[in-house]
């Protein structure tokens, strides 16, 4: 990886994320309505209204005034207030709901890459053997399957059905007081949201490992390994499967993205406390600074992993220079 | 033909015969694809369900007609049980097919034709064009539909309001098709963008040029021929990634209760707690509808893309190229 590569790649980011804060601006400024409207009051004066207009700065030419201040306070974190929760600034809400979805997503990604790696993998390496047949149908049927819907009937087995678990929510209000058997609550309402996420990501990563797999096995160096004599599972896990990891990091990377949106919709499902309940609420509500927040934070996560697939590719293939 | 005295086919026939040929070779080798006929038959039916709702379960006079007892379990009078209004499960789910379906052959058409144009344009015309509509494809390819679908659909919807009809299509059904076409059409574009940069070079693009035909002419008459294959393969595999992303816009809120799709009985079963509740039937049909169609549409689309699509491994919806 040269620095042109990497200088590249972070102006690509930025520039991203320059779009997606105008893209925001202009969306808002489209919308009917004005602020200085929403105070409706029957004896307000045009000199009232004009003050109301200097003192929000809306007087000011939409460009560039308003977007600088728009920018500026974008980038000094000031998101606005939300409607919905009165008073609160928009950071500190979204804040609030960051932490039980990173646990989510990020535990769901890493059962799901271990997982879904290991099926791929075995699935190409013994093509149309059981393991292909039954993983690859099984992981075409989940990939084909919203998060949620696989979500839902979990919930009516194993929480309605079988009460193994509680059916929602991300703590029992008002249980005990000691670390550990908060721990543990919290770990069995985890388990089904987990699961589903998890399988969620299964599919698609095992079918792309497959394929990647397919590819790899027919180069000349797994042919040498196996001239070696190297037994069949070293030349599989040492060999192909390093090589067949390559394009996968560019696609956790683009899924995330999917997976976001896939978990906003899990969440609601199992009413977990995280920014997937918080954006539904949000919408309901139409809370556009708080939806605003929602997007940006999303938005930016998206930008900032793709940026950060490409350098680790840029790092694992020294090829990658254009 | 070697004497003088056959008749020389001529030019058309030629060409008629080679496509007869041609289409022979495909349908042969479609046939030889289980997973792609299997998938065809499955879609056949939707398609049939969604042209003839009233041959099934006769007409649903209206979304408010509700004859059953509240979210009871299948009985005789409602053999797929009733929701919270008591309306009849199957009769839902039959009709919430043509919703869902025409949803997203309209999302699939204008993903298609943007891309498709967007991709024969820019790798035709190339140079600065390129680079400014592949910079444009790359934000859109980075932030998944549903991401931005959160934040336009609701601003789109107030600016137009909900009530509104265009055709006989209710705004929010349009404001979901418009959200999913304009935010999809980039792996299209991608896609077929790099099959033009190799046809450009081809002798006969060079032929149509000397003999004096413009860049338009070329692009439709030489160009979009030779790109037809992707563009049918590729038009199947969006068709799979519109439903699923309707299904999820409306489940998070964003769809029509007035016009329910699968995605919004889904998510008035949410609304219900009808997981919490065991309610098995008001979740299992429209959740197996969706995964079925979507999953079939999957099928279908790889196995097209293997036969059509010359650079084709198979990839699912993944642009891997830097």
């Amino acid at each position: 990886m040269n620095g042109r590569y990497l200088l590249r790649k972070v102006t690509q980011a930025i520039v991203t994320i320059v779009a997606i804060v105008l893209l925001m601006f202009l969306l808002f400024r489209i919308m009917p309505g004005s602020p200085d409207r929403a105070v409706k009051r029957p004896n307000i004066t045009i000199e009232q209204v004009q003050a109301l207009k200097a003192q929000l700065g809306l007087d000011k030419p939409l460009v560039p005034d308003q977007l600088v201040t728009y920018v500026r306070s974008t980038l000094s974190g000031d998101l606005g207030y939300s409607f919905k929760f009165r008073g609160q600034p928009v950071t500190e809400v979204v804040a609030d709901a960051i932490g039980p979805t990173v646990l989510l997503i990020g535990l769901g990604e890493l059962i799901a890459i271990v997982v879904g790696l290991a099926l791929g993998s075995l699935s190409g390496w013994r093509r149309g053997g059981l393991v292909d047949r039954v993983g690859n149908g099984v992981s075409l049927i989940l990939y084909s399957m919203p998060y949620f819907v696989i979500g839902m009937p979990m919930i009516i087995i194993f929480a309605a059905g079988l009460h193994w678990f509680p059916t929602s929510g991300m703590t029992t209000s008002g249980g005990s007081s000691d670390a550990v058997s908060q721990l543990v609550d919290l770990g069995s309402h985890l388990v089904l949201p987990l699961v589903a996420v998890s399988l969620g990501l299964i599919g698609g990563y095992s079918i792309l490992m497959r394929s990647s797999i397919l590819e790899t096995r027919a180069e000349d160096y797994i042919t040498t390994a196996r001239a070696k004599g190297l037994p069949d599972r070293r030349v599989l896990w040492t060999h192909a499967f390093p090589n067949a990891l390559l394009p996968m990091v560019t696609w956790i990377a683009i899924s995330l993205g999917y997976v976001i949106a896939g978990a906003i919709t899990l969440e609601v499902v199992f009413n977990w406390p995280g920014i997937g309940t918080l954006t539904v609420e949000a919408l309901d509500s139409r809370d556009y600074p708080l939806l605003q927040g929602i997007f940006l934070l999303i938005a930016v996560s998206v930008v900032v992993a793709n940026l950060i697939a490409d350098l680790v590719y840029g790092l694992l293939d020294p090829r990658v220079h254009a | 033909m070697t004497g003088p005295a056959a008749a020389q086919p001529t030019t058309a026939a030629v060409r008629r015969l080679a496509a007869v040929r041609r289409s022979a070779g495909f349908a042969t080798r479609f046939l030889g694809r289980t997973d792609g006929l299997v998938g065809v038959i499955i879609l056949g039916f939707f398609a049939f369900i969604a042209a003839f709702p009233g041959i099934f379960v006769g007409p649903l006079e209206d979304v408010t007609t509700a004859t059953g007892l509240p979210l009871h379990a299948p009985y005789a009078a409602h053999v797929f049980g009733t929701d919270e209004l008591g309306r009849d499960i199957l009769n839902l789910t039959v009709h919430a097919a043509r919703i869902s379906m025409t949803i997203g052959l309209m999302a699939t058409i204008i993903t298609i034709v943007v891309g498709a144009v967007v991709g024969i344009v820019s790798g035709y015309v190339g140079g600065v064009l390129d680079t400014i509509l592949m910079r444009i494809a790359d934000f859109f390819l980075v932030l998944p539909t549903v991401v931005l679908a959160l934040i336009l659909a609701p601003v789109i919807l107030d600016v137009i309001g909900a009530g509104a009809e265009f055709g006989g299509i209710r705004a929010t059904l349009l404001v979901i098709v418009v959200v999913i076409g304009l935010t999809s059409w980039a792996t299209t574009a991608r896609i077929i963008r790099s099959q033009v940069l190799s046809l450009k070079e081809r002798m006969f693009v060079d032929r149509a040029r000397v003999i004096g035909s413009g860049p338009g002419r070329i692009m439709r008459r030489h160009i979009l021929p030779n790109v037809v294959n992707l563009i049918v393969a590729q038009a199947v595999l969006t068709f799979a990634g519109a439903v699923f992303t309707e299904t999820t816009l409306s489940f998070i809120g964003l769809g029509d209760p007035v016009a329910p799709s699968w995605g919004q009985v889904l998510n008035t079963a949410q609304a219900a707690g009808a997981p919490g509740l065991g309610a098995w039937w008001y979740i299992a049909p429209p959740a197996v509808c969706v995964v079925l169609v979507v999953l079939s549409f999957t099928l279908v689309g790889n196995a097209l893309d293997d036969i059509l699509n010359p650079k084709s491994a198979s990839r699912l919806r993944v642009v891997d190229e830097p």
